[in-house]
């Protein structure tokens, strides 16, 4: 087989595993409820200027019990911490090294070959109910939907597409997303 | 922010562009608001390793552009019900200015006793060198402007 089909090939049990579910449970909810000056800090760099997502009279002339999250936002809210008491995230000094554990590091199956890049590329979603300052989310599922290897302008790997959904503290669904990541290894060029 | 209702709106219609320069510091700002810390974007030499050309937007920020382009033109009353179509087609890196743009390519109401109705915009975002994600689809529901009465 030529290293042109060996990489492929590397990613037929990803390919064999569309449908799995490889969310096993349990769930926890997120460390914090939804605070407004989380929501506040992350219209800044938007300079998204909505009084629906700051001003709480606002948001009730329209219908809303509360200040409103902005529907790009819910994922941010629905993410784990960081760091937990009693963990340890940054055990070297090495200039560029990462954390020991990130929650956007994306769902490892350890059927996927090794690969060394990653980001997301597309986003299906159903805002189902709004969220509001107060609610706490918890994110559940991670069915794969797709495995498509492909070979980019970055590098050789796979768009694996996901499903999951996240839920507020009635266990009510707000969301429902399709998530598709490119998971790679950079053309050898690309390191220089 | 000025309400729109469903009856004033007409397929093709034109949202107001939405002009974001990108710059290290709003990157910074962006991953910490939005708690993707992936170092792809906001650490140059990570992000070049990785074949970019430098540091770049996170989906999340590049989607919050799109929701603000949607709701500069919806108002407070307007319901984000879906997106789809979001594709991030080339990296957005500081130096750019990323704008979004969009169009009206759907409106329908679902029964004639409803009280909103529904619109679906064609989105997308543009760089110095094209459109640099999408185009997608925003789908949202608008409030019917009531009768007037004498």
């Amino acid at each position: 087989m030529s290293d042109g089909q060996q990489w492929i090939a590397a990613w037929q049990p990803m390919v064999e595993a569309v449908g799995t579910q490889f969310d096993p449970g349990p769930h926890e909810f997120t460390a914090d409820v939804i605070e407004a000056s989380a929501v506040r800090r992350y219209l800044e760099p938007l300079e998204f200027d909505c009084a629906l997502h700051a001003d709480r009279g606002a948001a009730m002339t329209v219908g809303h019990p509360d200040i409103v999250v902005p529907t790009s936002a819910i994922p941010t809210f629905a993410m784990p911490p960081m760091w937990q008491p009693g963990g340890t995230l940054f055990d070297t000094a090495e200039r560029n090294a990462q954390p020991a554990k990130t929650p956007i590091s994306g769902v490892r199956t350890g059927l996927e070959p090794p690969t060394t890049g990653f980001f997301a590329t597309n986003y299906d979603v159903d805002y189902l109910r709004p969220v509001y300052v107060g609610d706490r989310l918890l994110r559940r599922g991670a069915r794969l939907v797709a495995c498509l290897p492909k070979e980019t302008k970055v590098g050789r790997g796979a768009f694996l597409t996901w499903e999951s959904e996240i839920v507020n503290q009635r266990l009510e669904v707000v969301v429902r997303l399709q998530t598709t990541y490119f998971r790679y290894n950079p053309h050898s060029r690309s390191a220089t | 922010m000025k309400q729109r209702y469903w009856n004033e709106v007409s397929v093709g219609d034109e949202i107001e562009a939405v002009e974001f320069p990108l710059t290290v510091y709003r990157l910074v700002m962006a991953a910490g608001a939005n708690r993707d810390f992936n170092a792809i974007h906001h650490n140059a030499e990570v992000a070049r390793a990785s074949g970019a050309p430098d540091i770049y937007a996170n989906t999340l920020l590049l989607q919050g552009m799109w929701e603000r382009a949607v709701r500069q033109f919806i108002g407070l009353a307007g319901v984000i019900v879906r997106q789809s179509g979001f594709q991030m087609r080339i990296f957005n890196c500081p130096g750019d200015t990323v704008t979004v743009r969009g169009r009206v390519q759907k409106a329908w109401r679902e029964s004639p006793n409803d009280v909103i109705g529904f619109i679906e915009i064609e989105v997308w975002s543009e760089n110095a060198k094209g459109i640099s994600v999408g185009p997608g689809r925003v789908r949202v529901t608008l409030p019917l402007r009531p009768p007037l009465t004498e």
